[in-house]
């Protein structure tokens, strides 16, 4: 892999199919040929995903952080909610899925979820939301305020100034801040986000890129990221997986170079650019497949 | 006279929103308008004949001179104090009952299918049957006007209650399990053993009110240790505690669930209070001593009829008056509801 500062000017991004996992480092996130089917053996019967396989190895002190790709309604969030545990999706029909050798019995806090609306309670202020899974875990009340508002600081927020407001007093990106603090004060060791920054506008967007790229390296988790926008989950994934129109399948697993510099400036480099070009190409061909053969 | 052309515009405008004081004069058009009606129908004309005769109904300012016997000699507050306790007792229980069922209800959809029969029931029996059937049931005291309150609400209480918990979306049941949200039903037990002993409290001591005793205050303790105050306790703790123990047993039913359905909830109760408050009327037709019902009845009996529509006026403004505290209450207790806040 050559070093991002070899090249002068414009530094070069990787887009190159995932090598295979290294047998050696045992695997954090395990699906081999996941199915999930609805209404199975009805006329109403629905795939949203059919044979999905990945390998997310763990490896010592740093976590993976997998961008996921696709058309509209191919199931990407299928794959997210099967990995948290959450019903309807929740459990899978046929294959395996695997979390750190164990499969998956319910939801739990080792993995957390940030959806596209925040979904912050509206009857808790700030503290009391981000302390909510302290709370579930019964930690004493000095301690989680203590902890929630280490964390408010964290995601950029004002601990006295907006600790004590409520969720409809906040903007879009304040909340999806609280959402993310909400999310990570419990230290999971996988994160799942739906779109996390679907809603906000580009400027607010970046930074908070940068936020969950600081963060993130901080705590050392395996992050399951899915967008619709392109230049994010290359800029952010350290792979991207890029899945079919439906019943959504992996087509392709690709590396990429992980966010080691400022969003706006990279995301502003030649070298980027070609990259997210790279994926784009890729997904313009499967949204023709899907116009070309519809599904069976 | 470009302004007032302006103005009428606005009126033709649909949903237009006009301002608080122009709201006001609206609502206070409407009074005077009906008390203007009122009076034009009830006046002696040029000949002294009116429009309306007096049975028919009786003139404003006779109506309103009729308030100082409504109040002295027909002991106004007593009753207005006797008819919203009747109501406060009846609707008491029937929140007891209907809020936990409810939330169970909506959480549990099994429970739901197994309740719905017996709320489109209770909602759809008919008020006036209810009626001869309490009379049967609990006897001609105020135990039966409670009995009744309750019977005629419960139905409307559980079926909204199971509603609004089902209306809470599904994303803050997804957030509150990623985030550890579980069982505990060591909690569970304490929390609900301590709901049990309220119940206990409220049926021991309102089952012993709502009976006839004695004066003497011996014989009342004595009647207090007597078995069946006892039993009532009993059974109010096992219905609190059966009640309570699925919602205090589950972090997501206590935290999420209930909180987040809770507005809706009040909101509901404040507006089958309404209802309630009209049907009491109802109960208090038959063998009453006290009661807006009762005054207005002994009022088409031995008259004065001017009493009937002072009743009627004081029903609707205590009604009016009810309801405002009860939104101002829910405005304080849930600051983050939009609709609260206009």
């Amino acid at each position: 892999m050559p070093s991002p500062d070899s090249i002068p000017g414009s530094p070069p991004c990787i887009l190159e199919d995932m090598p295979p996992p290294p047998a050696d480092l045992p695997l954090i996130v395990d699906f081999d040929k996941v199915a999930k089917t609805y209404d199975h053996g009805t006329p109403k019967a629905f795939t949203s995903i059919r044979d999905v396989s990945f390998q997310v190895e763990d490896r010592p002190d740093i976590g993976e952080f997998v961008g996921i790709l696709g058309p509209s309604g191919c199931g990407k969030s299928t794959v997210l909610r099967l990995i948290a545990g959450l019903a309807p999706q929740f459990p899978h029909t046929t294959g395996s899925v695997r979390i750190n050798g164990q499969p998956v019995t319910g939801p739990g806090p080792d993995r957390g979820f940030v959806f596209q609306d925040y979904s912050n309670f509206p009857h808790r202020t700030v503290i009391d939301n981000v302390a909510f899974g302290l709370e579930c875990a019964h930690v004493a009340e000095k301690e989680r305020r203590t902890k929630a508002m280490e964390w408010i600081q964290k995601v950029g927020l004002d601990p006295l100034k907006d600790g004590l407001k409520y969720p409809h007093q906040l903007s879009g990106g304040m909340n999806q801040r609280v959402a993310i603090a909400r999310t990570l004060i419990m230290e999971p060791k996988i994160i799942l986000m739906d779109e996390p920054f679907g809603a906000l506008d580009p400027t607010t967007r970046q930074s908070m890129q940068d936020l969950l790229v600081k963060l993130w390296r901080e705590l050392e988790a395996t992050v399951f990221f899915v967008t619709h926008d392109i230049a994010e989950a290359v800029y952010l994934g350290d792979r991207v997986y890029i899945f079919s129109p439906s019943p959504g399948t992996i087509r392709h697993q690709l590396r990429v170079s992980p966010p080691d510099r400022p969003a706006r400036q990279m995301q502003a480099e030649r070298g980027f650019q070609d990259s997210v070009q790279g994926v784009r190409a890729i997904l313009e061909k499967l949204e023709l497949e899907k116009t070309a053969a519809p599904t069976t | 006279m470009a302004g007032w052309q302006q103005w009428l515009a606005r009126v033709r405008t649909i949903r237009d929103l006009p301002s608080q004081l122009e709201s006001r004069l609206f609502g206070a058009a409407s009074i005077a308008l009906g008390f203007l009606a009122w009076h034009w129908l009830t006046m002696p004309w040029g000949d002294g004949n009116r429009i309306l005769s007096a049975t028919l109904l009786p003139s404003l300012p006779d109506t309103l001179a009729s308030f100082r016997s409504l109040w002295f000699d027909r002991a106004l507050t007593l009753s207005v104090l006797a008819s919203l306790g009747r109501v406060l007792g009846g609707f008491l229980l029937t929140a007891a009952i209907g809020i936990p069922l409810g939330l169970i209800a909506g959480s549990y959809l099994r429970v739901n299918a197994f309740l719905k029969p017996l709320s489109i029931f209770g909602r759809n029996v008919p008020l006036a049957a209810l009626i001869p059937l309490t009379l049967i049931w609990f006897g001609l005291g105020e135990l039966q006007k409670v009995m009744f309150i309750f019977l005629a609400t419960v139905g409307f209480v559980l079926f909204d209650t199971t509603n609004a918990v089902q209306a809470v979306p599904d994303r803050f049941l997804d957030t509150a399990y990623t985030l550890g949200a579980h069982r505990t039903p060591g909690k569970g037990i304490r929390r609900a053993a301590l709901f049990g002993l309220v119940y206990a409290l409220i049926f021991s001591f309102g089952l012993f009110l709502l009976q006839n005793h004695n004066e003497d205050s011996a014989s009342l303790i004595q009647e207090m240790t007597q078995s069946p105050f006892w039993w009532h306790a009993a059974i109010g703790f096992l219905l609190g505690s059966a009640l309570w123990f699925p919602i205090q047993s589950h972090q997501l039913l206590r935290k999420v669930l209930l909180p987040l359905a809770l507005p809706d909830i009040i909101n509901n109760l404040r507006l089958i209070f309404g209802v309630a408050f009209g049907y009491i009327m109802l109960a208090e037709v038959i063998d009453a001593k006290r009661g807006l019902g009762f005054i207005i009845t002994q009022s088409q009996r031995v008259g004065p009829r001017e009493h009937i529509y002072l009743c009627l006026i004081i029903i609707s403004l205590l009604a009016y008056g009810i309801d405002q505290s009860i939104r101002s209450l829910q405005r304080k207790f849930f600051p983050y509801l939009k609709n609260a806040e206009s």
